[in-house]
């Protein structure tokens, strides 16, 4: 760790501070306008016209729809290995295959796996756990969790260039502009 | 607090049927008549004292009177609730709620056949067969021709005045500009909730269950309950479709509706399933003569193969079909799939009330399908009686805006 | 912006869908009032008091634990023919009150109810917290709590395995499914309220725990937007799952032909029975919570009226049930049937039945009316009502239909002892403990959640179709 103290950070992007989402809105707008395309917004409280404004999408209902699916067929067959094939023992005269009796594990796994699926995919897709990122370095970014709204244009943008994207955000009338390092 | 109501309503005449309600009666009234004429004629052929035909329009009658009683719920339940969506689609509901009038007529003649000890759908109404069997004198006080008709007129009316008085003050609601009739739908709703969930959990019983008055289950009122609430919201989808399809509340119901009501639609199709299961397993697991008996006829024979159509039909299939989000936007989709629960929803009854009539060979007879178009005619006509005049959107809700502005996230 | 008081809001402007916290309502202060609870140096004296009556419950609790296992189950009052006592009357019990919580986050989020934002986050702890001491007993009854794994299909060199035709298993594989995907549910909705204590956070160690926990959450909208979809599809799990936990409890007495136990109905009736108590205990601690934290502006009157209306629902469906048992029961015609039901209204348990008829049908009858539903001590005893009714109805089922089913001969009577009293105290007080625990140290209420429901989160409603109540952020209109 103590080698790269020494190191030059390089940029991670341009952050600019909003109050509310509604100038989050206009200066994500006007930052795609000046032709940005890689950028991230950050919020306190989920927004979906950011989202939206962001042109975010993605899907794992069909994800989770498997997950489910994996756990009735292993609920499923779990019971039948044990009732019918491993340990097959007479129970007050009712068939070793008691399907109504084995659906409520069938049910209760179903969810079990295709919850885990949605937290676990959720988290994975999300990239979390994730001990470091460098947006934290910026001191005012306390406050996204709290009141205030983000929008971060990556270094990565074709277009970034570190004093004009900052003009350029500035001109939003955002409540202030910083570097993030990484 | 300005009042919103008046801003972007639409005008009320855009919105009433007028004279194509009558256009659209006379045919189903001509239905009604024939298949009521078909349904006779069919059942007097049978020679078997109209026996078979009871039992076919216990079953017509019931499958009209759940949309009916799915409506009343799903209406007490949006003034309860003080639900801001549904507005654009609660009149359609409120329709479908106040029609029990015409089959509480068509019901009476089974109640006047146990009045007469006609044991043809109910063997208890026979006084002899009641005494000769230990089970059934058990509880001849409850299964009493006399009782079991003043029971029926308490349900009826019940549900007569529920969705009369629902419909009324809607419609007032429409007319005036204070919220007055609003709120006292709201205040008022509570009791009508009481009072619908007493009525329809022992009219379950009387109506349906006592056609085998030895058989017994707690759940039964609420699997009448379930079924009923599922295809309202099947008849719903369908009715919408039909009255935008004639240029009807086109600007008003939009794909965010239909999908709130496919959303329900997939809850109660669960729902239902949910219950069923709860009553099959338990009664299958226990094991008692007294109580398999009756899932035992439904598993063998004939009746087998409508089982497995129920389990997949009326559970399996819609709810995999139902989902996806998207299944419930697109709209021919859900359609089809409204159709198709309807349809369940009928095997559903027959399954319940035929296996005392039909026990091998082929189960259905004409005699059914006369007397669901006698029965349903019938029904559609008194429908659109109700509908002729009223304006098919509640146009002075004080929710109406929210209504229209509604979107699914 | 307006700030007026919910609570006294009459709602006679049905097109007003007010918003539904009380006294400022920008995100910096409602953050500011729920972290203060966790942040203030030192807790209330009261906090003090309660959770060393509840930690010295606890630790009966675990005395109790402890000598039962040193000694065995005789140690409880179940002994032929009550082979289950309040073993089971205590775990159907606690199972009962970790209804509310995931009923709440779910089901309420499916219908779009917006005032559940201010009540979730504790409900979800207290579903937690009940279904810990709902698991202890099953666990601890076993006797043998050593080989406590047999209860799950582990392979072993005995070639053993458990049946999967006993809804007991049924119960396993239900609860601790139950208890996964509350805790997931939870601890998901908790992640973003980490984050703004841990940026919060005055002391390293503070800052290292709930940075720990709270995973590196940055709130980027590509997290949230996973977050959301997520979140929702957890709620239209957790809504059938809430179902069919009690049902399967249900099913551990229904399945048996033992008489007024084997009755349909029971799968619906218990969970209208669990969401009944669950609301009960909700009532029962945020009363006196909002009160102790200060949180009365969030959690207001108008909430607790709204629970009140779940419970007064609840309470008639489960009054219905009662009935339509009752009459099945004689309209069945078996003689066993009739005679337990009658054996409970007026044998030698009446005075458990007409108790639990009060607590659970009458009491919450008071609720239709408005005085008595908004006010804080009617309220308060008609859930201490609920919670007790609740609990006899169990100990009514369990125990009337054991100790008199077939043959008069093997009839009994059962009496718990002194230590099924204390373990079931002590249970209340870890139930306490970890409540008075959580309060203090995590947020009790879904900051994020609540800010949606703030015009403020919305530039002040201005892109809202109606007046920032068309779209107010994840949660529309309410159906």
């Amino acid at each position: 760790m103590s080698a790269t103290h020494s190191e030059v950070p390089t940029l991670h992007g341009m952050m600019a501070e909003f109050a509310d989402e509604r100038s989050l809105i206009a200066g994500i707008e006007r930052a795609k306008a000046d032709g940005f395309t890689d950028m991230e917004a950050y919020t306190p409280v989920p927004s979906h016209d950011v989202i939206h404004a962001l042109g975010v999408k993605n899907r794992f209902a069909a994800l989770v729809f498997c997950g489910g699916l994996l756990g009735s067929c292993a609920g499923f067959a779990l019971q039948y290995m044990v009732s019918v094939e491993l340990y097959p023992v007479n129970i007050g005269g009712r068939p070793l295959n008691s399907w109504p009796a084995f659906i409520v594990i069938v049910f209760e796994c179903t969810i079990l796996f295709a919850a885990l699926t949605a937290v676990i995919g959720m988290l994975f897709l999300n990239g979390l756990p994730q001990p470091y990122h460098p947006v934290f370095n910026v001191p005012q970014f306390a406050r996204a969790s709290q009141d205030r709204y983000f929008l971060v244009v990556h270094a990565s943008d074709p277009k970034f260039d570190a004093r004009t994207t900052r003009e350029r955000l500035a001109a939003a009338g955002p409540l202030s502009v910083a570097e993030v390092q990484n | 607090m300005s009042a919103p109501h008046t801003e972007s309503a639409p005008r009320q005449g855009d919105q009433v049927l007028g004279p194509r309600a009558g256009r659209w009666a006379t045919p189903a009234l001509a239905v009604g008549v024939l298949g009521l004429a078909a349904a006779l004629g069919l059942g007097w052929q049978r020679g078997d004292g109209f026996s078979r035909l009871q039992h076919s329009w216990l079953v017509a009658c019931a499958f009209f009177l759940t949309l009916s009683l799915g409506g009343l719920f799903f209406v007490i339940i949006q003034h309860l609730t003080r639900a801001g969506w549904s507005v654009v689609v609660r009149r359609v509901a409120e329709l479908v709620a106040a029609n029990t009038a015409v089959v509480a007529l068509l019901f009476a003649p089974l109640v006047l056949g146990v009045l007469l000890s006609n044991d043809g759908l109910y063997p208890w109404a026979d006084a002899e067969r009641v005494h000769g069997n230990p089970l059934l004198s058990a509880k001849a006080a409850f299964l009493d021709p006399r009782f079991f008709a003043a029971r029926c007129i308490v349900y009826f009316a019940v549900w007569w005045l529920l969705g009369r008085w629902l419909l009324a003050r809607s419609t007032e609601q429409d007319r005036v500009s204070g919220p007055e009739p609003t709120l006292a739908l709201e205040r008022r709703s509570a009791p009508a909730m009481a009072a619908f969930a007493l009525s329809l959990n022992f009219a379950g019983f009387d109506l349906i269950m006592s056609v085998n008055p030895t058989w017994y289950s707690t759940i039964f009122g609420v699997y009448i309950f379930g079924g009923s609430v599922m295809s309202f919201f099947a008849a719903a989808v369908l009715a919408l479709r039909f009255l935008q399809s004639r240029g009807f509340l086109t600007r008003e119901v939009s794909v965010e509706h239909y999908h709130d009501l496919g959303k329900f639609l997939f809850a109660f199709v669960f729902f239902w399933g949910y219950i069923a299961f709860s009553q099959f397993m338990l009664i299958w697991y226990a094991d008692l003569p007294e109580e398999t008996f009756w899932f035992k006829t439904r598993m063998e024979g004939p009746w087998a193969a409508v089982s497995w159509v129920l389990l997949f039909g009326h559970f399996v299939l819609p709810f995999l079909g139902l989902l996806s989000r998207h299944a419930k936007r697109r709209l021919a989709l859900l359609t089809l799939w409204a159709v198709w629960l309807l349809a369940m929803h009928a095997v559903d009854l027959f399954w319940l009330v035929m296996p005392s009539a039909e026990t091998s060979g082929v189960l259905v007879s004409p005699m059914d399908l006369a007397s669901f178009a006698a029965v349903g005619g019938f029904w559609i006509f008194s429908l659109l009686r109700l509908a002729r005049g009223r304006s098919l959107l509640p146009v002075g809700d004080p929710r109406l805006p929210q209504s229209l502005a509604f979107e699914n996230f | 912006m307006t700030v007026s008081d919910t609570s006294r809001l009459v709602l006679d402007e049905p097109y007003a869908r007010p918003i539904l916290v009380d006294g400022a309502r920008d995100l910096a202060s409602i953050t500011d009032r729920v972290c203060g609870v966790v942040e203030r140096p030192t807790p209330p004296r009261a906090w003090y008091v309660a959770i060393t009556i509840t930690s010295c419950l606890t630790l009966m609790l675990f005395a109790m634990v402890g000598y039962l296992i040193a000694t065995g189950v005789g140690v409880w009052g179940n002994n032929s023919p009550a082979f289950w006592g309040w073993d089971i009357v205590n775990f159907v019990f606690w199972v009962g009150i970790a209804h509310a919580g995931t009923l709440i986050s779910a089901i309420l989020f499916l219908l779009r109810q917006k005032w559940r934002t201010s009540i979730n986050r504790a409900a979800e702890a207290m579903t937690l917290f009940a279904v810990c001491c709902a698991g202890l007993y099953p666990a601890v009854h076993v006797g043998r709590v050593w080989v406590a794994y047999w209860l799950f299909p582990v392979p072993n060199q005995m070639q053993m395995w458990p049946n999967f035709r006993s809804p007991l298993l049924w119960d396993v594989f239900a609860v601790s499914t139950y208890a996964t995907v509350s805790l997931l549910f939870w601890y998901m909705g908790l992640l973003p309220d980490l984050a703004t204590l841990r940026d919060r956070a005055t002391s390293g160690l503070k800052r290292g725990l709930y940075g720990f926990f709270a995973l590196g959450w940055c709130g980027s909208a590509r997290h949230w937007q996973r977050f959301e979809r997520a979140y929702l599809i957890l709620a239209a799990l957790a809504t059938p799952l809430v179902l069919s936990v009690h049902s399967v409890v249900s099913f551990d007495f229904a399945v048996s032909q033992v008489p007024g136990w084997h009755t349909t109905i029971f799968p619906p009736y218990f969970v209208a029975g669990a969401i009944f108590s669950g609301f009960g205990m909700v009532v029962t601690t945020m009363v006196p919570a909002r009160e102790l934290f200060g949180l009365k502006e969030l959690i207001t009157l108008r909430h607790l009226e709204n629970m009140n209306k779940v419970i007064l629902a609840t309470g008639s469906i489960v009054g219905l049930a009662y009935a339509t048992e009752f009459f099945i029961a004689w309209y069945g015609g078996n003689p066993y049937e009739r005679f337990v039901f009658l054996n409970r209204a007026l044998g030698p348990y009446w005075w458990a039945y007409w108790l639990m008829i009060f607590c659970n049908v009458v009491a919450p009858q008071f609720l239709w009316i408005k005085k008595i539903r908004t006010n804080l001590l009617f309220m308060f005893v008609i859930s201490i009502f609920v919670n007790i009714g609740m609990w006899l109805e169990r100990f009514v089922i369990v125990v009337t239909s054991l100790t008199r089913d077939y043959i008069p001969s093997s009839w009994g009577y059962f009496k718990p002892t002194a230590v099924d009293v204390c373990t079931f105290v002590g249970t209340i007080g870890l139930f306490l403990t970890l409540f008075l625990l959580f309060c203090r140290f995590l947020p009790m209420v879904a900051i994020a959640e609540v800010k949606t429901i703030l015009p403020a989160a919305h530039g002040h409603g201005a892109h809202g179709k109606h007046g920032g109540e068309g779209r107010p952020g994840r949660e529309v209109s309410h159906g």
